[in-house]
Parts: structure tokens; sequence; C-alpha cells
């Protein structure tokens, strides 16, 4: 039996949403086809590693006290000695090889690609977008600059740090004002909408600026789009790619924010982890706008050299119907399930193909060579002798 | 013999696996005791059903745990009276080998109760013949390899909308079970049902001395209880007491199945799709919403509609038209009675839940007729369907035979996902799927349990899902 390491939690906002996409839907399948032998990470919001069998329930992370208690617990350690293996150290500590890796952590330290960076070190296969698309993609300046040298559109915005902010506040807001309102702030790295926010005056705008700055040193202010359809579309594969449902979220407010997003939502849904509840899937678009959105997520999917999962956002306006790119995500909230099995992929399907299209890119990159004979080092040192 | 079979014999829990294990096999001593011969784990075997603590289970439970004391005391009788050293061995022996005596001690206990019982029951037997001598109700029998219990519910709904009827439930097919049926009877009833159970040769023509009964319907002859009966012949030839009980008199029998149709007699009425007696079927349409079609004779014209699922229910419930209206049922009380039959428990059942998954129940169906059934039926569905089976028990010598055959049926109804319990059977099946080149996805799992506990994580909305077959404790 395989064993699997699913590794959620983590130094991010999106702390908790990880602990909730690791068990819906990917620990839950993952146990129910009697195929692997689960090993559960847990990263605290402070970074310390813990991994125990208990932690494959999703109720011990809602039982009273489950924080102190796993203090109690003695941290897991990593070894990269040829794989991954899970290191209980003591007198009686014990270790487990690591044969594939599900990471389910959102955000900072995580999807950001610093957790496939480890992994590529560790050399194990794991799931979901390799380093350099997970990069890419948690910054949102970034991948703008990359969709629009490629070519497709996105809406005019205006990008900054922190410290320039700090220096030269008047010349960012001239920038600003140059596009058109209503304005969104965004922090650049977060997702789940923390930090957004909406701004319709020059007193909003500074105070969302602020906010958004607290949260991140990199802020993005982009134009609003009015009236506006959003879709999402999940995408699956490698070279070759599955689009799930193009998805139109339905705001119950003006803004989507994150109560809306994760706690409303996960309510109603009862544990369905995503805001299914508040959908339209299909989205009721038509077929020649729902081929428009799928061909153009795959060129970004491509684009960003994405691979195993990923989800594109997009935005249209909705009486001109143009259509623009507007951020993607490397690890959607519970792998969105709830629209790929409205797409016909059941979570078996989904879980187990993704683990499958991670040992697919691990052996293709086996066979890519990554080092090369030289005779530098001897003609460094041989030309000084020499001479 | 492996540590956890030796240790889990010590466990207190194995006291009542036992009892539970008699119960489940119906204290078949020699069912019960191959199931103890290939058990490994004593400590877990109520997976599926609990321990029904009947007043015969209570006292085998009392003697089993009775005998713990008793043997510790002979122990130390034997400590102290014997001579040194081989008091402590055999005070040794006892301990270690008390299992052993609690066995014994229960399979005494129940040898003792069946002799005490023995009198009781032949009393019970045999009032139960008188009152049915004089009872002035039609008796309809229903012997079969398989089918019975669907068609007792079948006649039982449709004779009901004219006629005041009985009929014992659940399993109570054996002379014991239907004693006590005909002790609740009030007497007035037009309509007596009754299965007849074939364990042994011989079993359906004593259930006939006690029945007497003046219709008789055959459901067909397989592979059913074939571990018993060794061959199909022996299985046809009992099965068949009922035709000769009944000479001359009126017999049913399913003409969609090879054996029984061959073993029919000129006199006896053949029921099928097409029709039964002088009824004519037309027009046959069935799915998930349940099985249309016309009934015609002369004139009579009826368009039935029943919430039964699949073609193969259409011979049933023209024959049990033809015994309405033998018995006097006007078309449209026919009419009315085959459109209050559904699907019962566990037996082609569905179910639609929130998900938008369709599930067919049909756990309690374990014989090939009954399988081959129910993927002709998949096979006319829209939709993915996942096909969840451990396989059929008792099947004897045609055991690969019939598995590599319903794998063979899986293929060609081109089902799209067939999960298979791991097992000494479901490998013919797997084998029959390659045969046949199938082109779906196989999946395995060692727990029945476990698979079904998986289903919602392989479904989606629109699937099908049909849970074939359910194995009880006892054959694990």
């Amino acid at each position: 039996m395989k064993a699997i390491a699913v590794i959620f939690g983590g130094r991010s906002a999106e702390h908790d949403v990880s602990i909730i996409t690791a068990h819906i839907p990917i620990i839950d399948t993952l146990l129910s086809c009697e195929k692997f032998d689960v090993w559960p990470v847990y990263i605290t919001k402070e970074g310390d590693w813990y991994s125990d069998k208990a932690m494959n329930e999703l109720a011990y992370f809602k039982k009273p006290g489950w924080e102190e208690r796993l203090k109690g617990l003695k941290k897991v350690d990593l070894s990269f000695d040829d794989g991954l293996t899970l290191k209980w150290p003591g007198m009686f500590g014990k270790s487990q090889k690591i044969d594939v890796v599900f990471p389910s952590l959102h955000g900072t330290y995580g999807e950001d690609g610093s957790l496939m960076g480890l992994l590529r070190m560790a050399n194990v296969p794991f799931v979901g977008c390799d380093i350099f698309g997970s990069a890419v993609a948690m910054d949102k300046v970034l991948t703008k600059q990359v969709i629009a040298a490629e070519g497709m559109p996105v809406v005019p915005y205006v990008w900054f740090l922190k410290s320039d902010w700090e220096k030269e506040k008047t010349n960012i807001l001239e920038s600003i004002k140059k596009l058109q309102w209503p304005l969104f702030v965004k922090p650049v790295h977060l997702g789940s909408s923390i930090g957004m926010a909406k701004v319709k005056n020059d007193a909003e705008l500074e105070n969302a600026i602020e906010v958004a700055l607290h949260y991140d040193n990199k802020v993005l202010v982009e134009e609003g789009i009015e009236p506006l359809i959003e879709i999402t579309l999940p995408i699956m594969g490698n070279d070759e790619v599955r689009t799930a449902n193009c998805e139109r979220p339905l705001n119950k407010t003006e803004f989507f924010n994150f109560s809306d997003k994760y706690l409303s939502g996960g309510k109603k849904g009862g544990g369905k982890g995503a805001n299914s509840e508040y959908s339209e899937i299909p989205a009721d678009i038509g077929e020649e706008l729902t081929r428009e959105f799928k061909e153009l997520g795959t060129k970004v999917y491509k684009a960003l050299d994405l691979s195993g999962i990923a989800r594109v956002d997009f935005l249209m306006h909705a009486g001109t119907k143009k259509i623009y790119v507007n951020e993607v995500n490397t690890l959607p909230g519970s792998l969105y399930h709830h629209n790929w099995k409205k797409a016909g992929v059941s979570n078996m399907d989904l879980v187990l193909g993704l683990v499958k299209l991670a040992e697919e890119r691990f052996e293709k990159q086996k066979n890519t060579t990554f080092a090369f004979q030289s005779d530098i080092l001897q003609k460094v040192g041989g030309s000084k002798t020499q001479h | 013999m492996t540590l956890t079979r030796w240790l889990s014999r010590r466990d207190p829990r194995y006291i009542r696996s036992l009892v539970y294990m008699l119960q489940a096999s119906e204290y078949d001593i020699a069912h019960f005791w191959r199931w103890h011969e290939r058990t490994n784990d004593f400590s877990a075997v109520e997976k599926r059903k609990k321990l029904v603590f009947t007043p015969k289970a209570i006292a085998l439970l009392a003697i089993g745990w009775l005998t713990v004391p008793l043997v510790i005391f002979l122990s130390g009788i034997a400590i102290t009276h014997h001579v040194f050293p081989w008091n402590y061995v055999v005070a040794l022996i006892l301990i270690l080998e008390l299992p052993l005596f609690v066995l014994f001690d229960i399979l005494v206990t129940l040898a003792l109760l069946r002799l005490i019982q023995a009198p009781v029951e032949y009393v019970l037997k045999s009032r139960a013949k008188q009152t049915l001598a004089s009872h002035k109700a039609v008796k309809i029998a229903i012997a079969g390899s398989f089918g019975k219990t669907s068609m007792r519910e079948i006649l039982k709904t449709v004779l009901s909308e004219g006629k005041k009827l009985a009929a014992p439930g659940g399993s109570q097919n054996t002379p014991l079970g239907i004693a006590k049926f005909v002790s609740t009877l009030k007497g007035d009833e037009d309509v007596l049902i009754f299965e007849l159970g074939e364990y042994y040769p011989g079993d359906v023509s004593k259930l006939c001395k006690i029945v007497r009964p003046t219709i008789g319907i055959i459901t067909g002859v397989n592979e059913a209880h074939l571990e018993k009966f060794k061959t199909l012949e022996r299985t046809a030839a009992t099965i068949f007491e009922l035709a000769d009980y009944l000479n001359g008199e009126t017999v049913y029998v399913n003409g969609e199945n090879d054996i029984s149709r061959g073993e029919a007699r000129e006199s006896h009425v053949l029921y099928s799709r097409e029709g039964a007696a002088s009824w004519k079927v037309s027009n046959p349409h069935t799915g998930l919403d349940g099985t249309s079609f016309v009934l015609t004779r002369g004139d009579v014209r009826i368009e039935a509609h029943s919430k039964l699922l699949g073609l193969h229910h259409i011979g049933p419930l023209a024959a049990a038209a033809d015994i309405a209206s033998r018995l006097g049922l006007a078309p449209q009380e026919v009419q009315a009675g085959i459109s209050k039959t559904h699907a019962f428990d566990h037996r082609l059942e569905p179910e639609t839940e929130g998900a938008g998954v369709t599930t067919l129940d049909d756990s309690y169906n374990g014989n090939p007729d009954g399988v081959k059934a129910v993927i002709e039926f998949l096979a006319t569905l829209k939709g993915r369907r996942i096909y969840v089976t451990p396989g059929l028990v008792e099947m004897g010598a045609r055991k690969e035979e019939v598995h590599k055959e319903i794998g063979r049926q899986l293929a060609q109804a081109g089902i799209e996902k067939v999960i298979l319990i791991r097992n000494s059977v479901t490998p013919f099946i797997e084998r029959g799927l390659k045969e046949s080149g199938y082109k779906g996805e196989l999946i395995w799992f060692d727990e029945g349990l476990a698979a079904y506990k998986a289903l919602p994580q392989m479904t989606v909305k629109g699937d099908i899902v049909l849970l074939q077959n359910d194995w009880p404790d006892q054959y694990f």
C-alpha cells in the first residue's frame, strides 16, 4: 500500500480552510478507496509540524482543547534521504517513508511554491502545481503581467510596494485616479478575499490601501467591471487538460467577503467545503461564451505552466460580454469538488486522478537532465597554479 | 492455527460470537461448524446483524458462561486432588482449553433443546394441519429456488383488492414457521399464501401435507442452495414435489426459467413476459419509475403499471392477474392491485438521495436468475451504472460457471464500473469480464462495508448504483 502524506494547516490566513480542504474531499476519499496508507501532516499557524493518524478525522480539529493536546505530541521531522521520510524522534521513535505527497495548503508558505520547493528537494512526487506556476499565481500582479504578455486580456491596474506607498503616496494616488471607478484594492498574495475591498471614493480608497498593506507589502488596485459577471473555471491535467463547469458565484451582498465565501456557505452546505450553495453550475451564459472561457482558461493554465489542478477566475462585463482573466488559484478550496461532481467527476476520480497526474509528472521529470559534466572546477584551480 | 484465532477464542466475546453464529445459520450445525473452522478472529463477527436475545439464545449464552467458572473450579480440584506433577498439567490443560469446553457445552445444550422441542413442534404442526384441513380458504403454495418472496408479495398486493388474505411474513417457510403462522389465523380468510422452503429432498412434499394447497406456483429452479442439493436435478425434483402433490390441480410454472420450463407438464400453466394462460402481454416498458404493459384476454384489456423494476416482473404479474380473475376479481381490481405492487425490502428497491445518485438496493437477491434479470434491467437505463457485488453464495460445483457468466453479462451490458469484493468467487467474475472484453473500470475492495462507505466518494449526480447481494456474516 502506498504511503501518502496530506499536508495542511500552515502559516497562512487560510489555515482553517486548508484543514477543511485536506479532509473534504482529500483524506476522506483517500481513506475510503483502501489503496493508501494516509498520513495527515498538520502545520500549525506557528509553523510546527505534527503527524498523527488521529488527524485523519476532521473532528480532531473541532474538539475543544485540541490545540493544547497537540502540544503533547512529538513534532515530526522530515528526512530527505532518497525521497521523503517522516521521522518521530525519541527512544521509541519511528519513521515512515512517504511515496507521494498531497499538499493541501492554501496561501502563503504552501500554495505559493514554498512547499513545492521543499518537496522537489526531497525528490518525492507531489500533487498539484509545481513551484514556478504556484509562485507566479500567488502574486496577482505577476499573474497579470504574464497573462498580459501572452496577449490575454486583463483589467487595467496599478501596483505598488509598501515602501513605495510610504515614499510616493501622491504619485501612486495620481496614477490610480486615472483608472475607471469603482476600484478594487487587493493584497497581492492573499486569497479568499481577505483584506480586499471595493471602493467608490478617495476616502474609501486610502482606507482600503491601509488595510491591504496591513496584510501584505504589495498591493494591487484595479478597475472594477460593472455590471459584472464573475466566472470561475476549475481545470485539471498536466499536458492534456480537462475543464470542469464554468461556475458563476452568485453574491448575496455587493461583494463576496470571506465569511460569505466560507462561513455562511459552509454552514448551509453542511461540510461541503467551498461555497457551493451560492453558485450557478454550469453558468447560464450560453454555449459560445462557455467555450470561450474554457479555451481562455486552458491558455492561462499553459501560460503559467500549471499542472495537477488549478482554478482560473474571470471577470466579464455583463453588457459588452468582454472577458478578462482575473486571477489563478493553484489549490481551489476543497478542490472545487462540488463543481467537478457536476461535471461527472466523482471525488474518487478527482483525488485519485490528481495522485496519478503527480506520479506521471514525477516520472517525466526524472527523464529531464538537471546536471551535466563540466571541467570548470579543474580549470579554475588549474589555471591559477599554472600561472 | 494463527495466534489471532487462538487469542480471540479466549476473548470473552467468543461465547456471544458462537451463539450469534448458531442463530445466524439457523442452528444448522454443519454450516456453523464450517464457519467455526474457517474463522480467524472471533472477536468481531457481528458485522451485519446483532444477536437477537431469543429464549434459545439466552439459554445457550447462559450455558456458555456457566462453563467458565465450572472449568475453573474443576481445575482447582485437579490441583488439590491429583498426584504431583500431573495435577498441574491437567489443571493447565483445563484452563487453556476452556473455549473447547464452552463450545462443547453449547452444542450439547442445543442438542438437548432439540429433544425437548421435538414433541412441542410435533403438537404445533399437527394442530396446524388440522386447522388448515378445515379452513375454507383457497390455499396457494409457492415453491422455487428464487423469486418466492416476490411472487408472494405480488399475489398479496393484487389479491387484496377483492379478497381477505393472509400470508406468513419474512421467511416463515419451514414447517414450524408455517405452524406458528397458522395459529394466528382468524378463520375468515378467503386466500392463504404460503412459501415452501426447500433445503433437503422431501421438504416441499412435507410442507404440502401440512398446507394442502389447491393452487401451486413454481417460480423456477437454479443453483440456489446447490451446496446442499449437490445437483440441479435433485433441486428440480424437490421443487416439483409441489406439482406431484397437486397432480391434476392448477400449477403455474415460470416459463422464463429453462429448468422449470423443461420440467413443466402439459397441464401446467406457463407464465412469462409474453403472458399467462390466455392473458397476452403487449407494449412492455420498464425504467426507474416502474414497469408498464398491456394485458389482454379477448375483449378484456388491462393497462397495467407496476412500481416494480424490470421486465422480468411481468411474468409473475401476469400470473397474479390470471389467479385474481380465476378467484373472481374484476379487471379494474386487477389493474388497481398491479398499480400498488412495488419493490420490497432490499429487492431492487430504488432510492434517489439528495446528491442525485440512485441506489438500487438488491442486496437480498443472491441467485443467478435474479442477477441476470437485474443486469438486463440495468442495460436499459441511461446514466453511469456502478455494480457492486461480493458474488453469490452456495453455488456448489457451479460456482465458477455462474460467476463467469455474471462477468460476461456485465461486460455485454456495458456497465461502466464494477466493484468487486475480494473473496473466493469474485475472481471468476473478473475472468468473465475479461473474457468478454470488458471496457469499463474494475475496482476491488477487501470488505463490502468499506465499498458501501466509499460509494458517496465514487458517485456523481445521475449515477445509478446497484448493490447486488450482501453476504450474511456466516459466509465470511
